[in-house]
């Protein structure tokens, strides 16, 4: 069958283990593009989050090239993702298309069958014990991936030529794709650090180090979020991602596929009770916390990115003006819709890394 | 001192159109004084909007002016932080974060009384939660249990009755007008059935929906709300969903408005806030209902703290007016044999 997967940032390396290694063809997703955006936005209900839109423009240029089955996460709320693909269907059917959608969500009462039907869909009749080991090893491409994006961040203000760091990635990304075993992947990550090591002016200093946080689509697709990361990156600033993939999933890993500690997610639990007890689904009370948090590592400021009109984000945005004032530490946030403008965007960043940089003269704050 | 009365102030915006009734029973069988800020006007509107941040959405921007304007006035606000009553469905993500958002933005505030309503966990159920709320009041248990099962089964039985600025009581879709048409060819005034549909606090805040369910009757429309479908037959309507629905306070609008779909009612207006999130979503359930009834007229209004009067009214007219023209086209050229 031929598959396709949304677009999210570099998460996207593993489409081939997941289904051109089960037998599958894979469809490659053009990159996000203006023309991703413009299908997305026309296609889709006014008020809702971009992410739904991105993702449906992704979807309608796949369909056009090809793809009858179209992979897509789920969930049981409150936040709007978990009925996206529930809306995505209903706007690609009513456009004429034939394919069919195939949800991947946490079993509840009302979709065991379908989640069934459709685990047993992407296993293609090859054994279950192979499904596994091709689940763990995407497991660890994304592992290893976020690591890299992890240490580019950190590279980025201190590398001795512009977008060297950024070479670097991309060059291992085509790697991580097409690597078929661990060791591989090891050499991969051997070679692509020592490189990286090359690059990197170590004494380098007066690096203002923020927190990136909010919204996870929009703070892992670089097309959405203007590249925001490698524009701090140039601005020499450190950014330190607080979402991220593996953390996403964790949940998903209690069924005790993978083995892994929920100790983080306690902790960001924790440093937002005092303003936010009770989780508002997506990712509202994980940005609170992860603001304390930054407080706490002795960040510079944190910047809050949000989907216009995202429900949980705007929640946290809300209790983020209380957590600036009460811990005096300075926040941005930084609202994303179909319109929005590079400059304006620009101004605002750059204002805010200057106002940092001031406190950090001043003294109000060293780390 | 030790009797005097407690004051309570519940803010009557959001989920509080549902379950005021129960609260207000609950307080008074306890001795305690509930005071309920009004109806919303322009001084509430106000309040919120200069107090909430731009982004946050209408209802809640009203909900903030609500607190402020009780502030003074009461010992203590109620403002539960309301997570799910029904499994599988929660309420908004605003609505779960209300009571810290309140917090945070307001200050000077009067003591804030915060139950969690989850009934997925023991100890905050409806039954805990209230009797945890009720030691703020008297110390005496027995009172207090037995004064939440009394209101609690007052609600349940009244549940269609008590709910408070409600329009209309009648729950069927009249049938007059289709057996009296032909008397009733007189330009404008043919009667026609048309639902509402939309959250509670936006079809009975008259000062949000800037009156439009006492116009549509002036202009002789039988107004339906989603408020007069039976349970039952939403739980049976949302069936036809592919994936149900995890919001409690959308389940209801998607499954009456399927319903009227299904009774092919003349007409089906949405109302929806701006900047609503389940609203984005649902809207979008209904509309692609609508293409599978073409025979049911839909349209849907956004109402935001700018919507002009002059901009509803003329909406409104255009919209009855094709509803008549059809009906009277039906009547003169399409008459049944």
């Amino acid at each position: 069958m031929k598959l396709a997967l949304p677009r999210l940032g570099n998460i996207y390396v593993v489409g081939e283990t997941l289904i051109t290694d089960m037998g599958h063809e894979l469809i490659e997703t053009p990159l996000n593009s203006k023309k991703t955006m413009d299908l997305g936005v026309k296609y889709s209900p006014e008020y809702c989050c971009l992410p739904l839109k991105i993702a449906l423009g992704n979807f309608i240029e796949v369909l056009d090239i090809g793809a009858e089955g179209l992979i897509m996460a789920g969930g049981w709320g409150p936040c709007r993702f978990g009925y996206y693909a529930q809306v995505q269907r209903d706007v690609l059917l009513d456009m004429g298309y034939d394919f069919q959608m195939i949800i991947m969500e946490l079993p509840r009462s009302s979709n065991i069958k379908m989640l069934w039907d459709n685990i047993n869909l992407l296993r293609n009749r090859k054994r279950w014990s192979y499904m596994l080991k091709k689940f763990k090893f995407a497991w660890q491409q994304i592992l290893l991936t976020e690591e890299l994006e992890n240490k580019v961040l950190q590279v980025r203000p201190r590398e001795k030529e512009k977008g060297g760091a950024s070479r670097i990635l991309l060059e291992s990304l085509k790697k991580i794709k097409y690597a078929k075993d661990i060791e591989s992947l090891v050499q991969i990550r051997k070679d692509a650090l020592r490189k990286f090591e090359e690059i990197t002016i170590f004494n380098k200093k007066n690096i203002i180090k923020v927190a990136l946080v909010g919204e996870f689509y929009v703070s892992l697709e670089p097309f959405v979020n203007h590249h925001l990361e490698e524009k701090l990156g140039y601005l020499g600033v450190e950014v330190v991602r607080k979402n991220s993939v593996k953390a996403w999933m964790e949940p998903i890993m209690r069924l005790n596929i993978f083995k892994e500690s929920f100790k983080e997610e306690k902790d960001i639990e924790q440093a937002a009770y005092k303003y936010l007890s009770h989780s508002v689904g997506g990712e509202g009370q994980t940005t609170v916390g992860n603001v304390v948090l930054a407080h706490q590592e002795e960040l510079d400021g944190a910047i809050q990115v949000v989907p216009f009109t995202c429900m949980p984000e705007i929640v946290a945005e809300t209790i983020l003006k209380k957590v600036s004032e009460d811990l005096d530490f300075p926040t941005l946030t930084l609202t994303y819709d179909e319109q929005t403008g590079e400059e304006g965007l620009n101004t605002r960043i750059e204002a805010f890394i200057d106002l940092l940089r001031m406190r950090r003269r001043k003294g109000v704050k060293v780390s | 001192m030790e009797n005097k009365k407690k004051k309570i102030g519940i803010p009557y915006a959001l989920y509080f159109y549902e379950y005021y009734p129960l609260w207000k029973d609950f307080f008074n069988r306890l001795g305690a004084d509930v005071i309920l800020s009004g109806p919303t006007n322009k001084k509430i509107l106000d309040l919120g909007i200069r107090s909430a941040l731009s982004e946050v959405c209408l209802p809640v921007k009203i909900f903030y002016g609500h607190v402020l304007s009780l502030s003074e006035r009461v010992d203590y606000i109620l403002i539960p932080r309301m997570v799910c009553v029904d499994k599988g469905a929660f309420f908004c993500p605003k609505i779960i974060g209300l009571p810290d958002m309140v917090k945070s933005s307001l200050d000077y505030l009067c003591p804030q009384i915060c139950p969690v309503i989850d009934v997925r966990q023991p100890y905050s159920t409806w039954k805990n939660s209230l009797l945890q709320v009720g030691q703020l009041i008297t110390d005496n248990s027995i009172e207090i249990s037995q004064a939440f099962s009394v209101s609690w089964e007052n609600f349940q039985r009244n549940y269609f009755k008590n709910i408070l600025f409600s329009n209309n009581s009648s729950g069927k879709i009249s049938q007059k007008n289709v057996q009296n048409r032909k008397k009733t060819i007189k330009g404008n005034e043919i009667p026609v059935n048309i639902a509402v549909l939309g959250h509670d606090y936006l079809i009975d805040d008259s000062y949000i929906n800037l009156d439009l369910i006492n116009k549509l009757k002036k202009m002789n429309v039988n107004v339906l709300t989603p408020d007069m479908v039976h349970p039952g037959i939403i739980k049976k309507q949302l069936k036809k969903l592919y994936k149900p629905i995890f919001w409690s306070l959308s389940r209801k609008v998607v499954g009456a408005g399927f319903y009227y779909f299904e009774k092919k009612i003349e007409g089906i207006i949405h109302l929806t806030s701006f900047e609503c999130g389940e609203d984005s979503m649902v809207g979008e359930l209904i509309h692609h209902q609508s293409q599978k009834h073409p025979g049911v007229a839909y349209t849907e209004f956004v109402f935001d703290e700018h919507t002009g009067e002059a901009g509803i009214n003329t909406r409104i007219e255009a919209f009855l007016d094709m509803i008549r023209r059809k009906k009277r086209y039906e009547i003169s050229f399409a008459s049944p044999r």
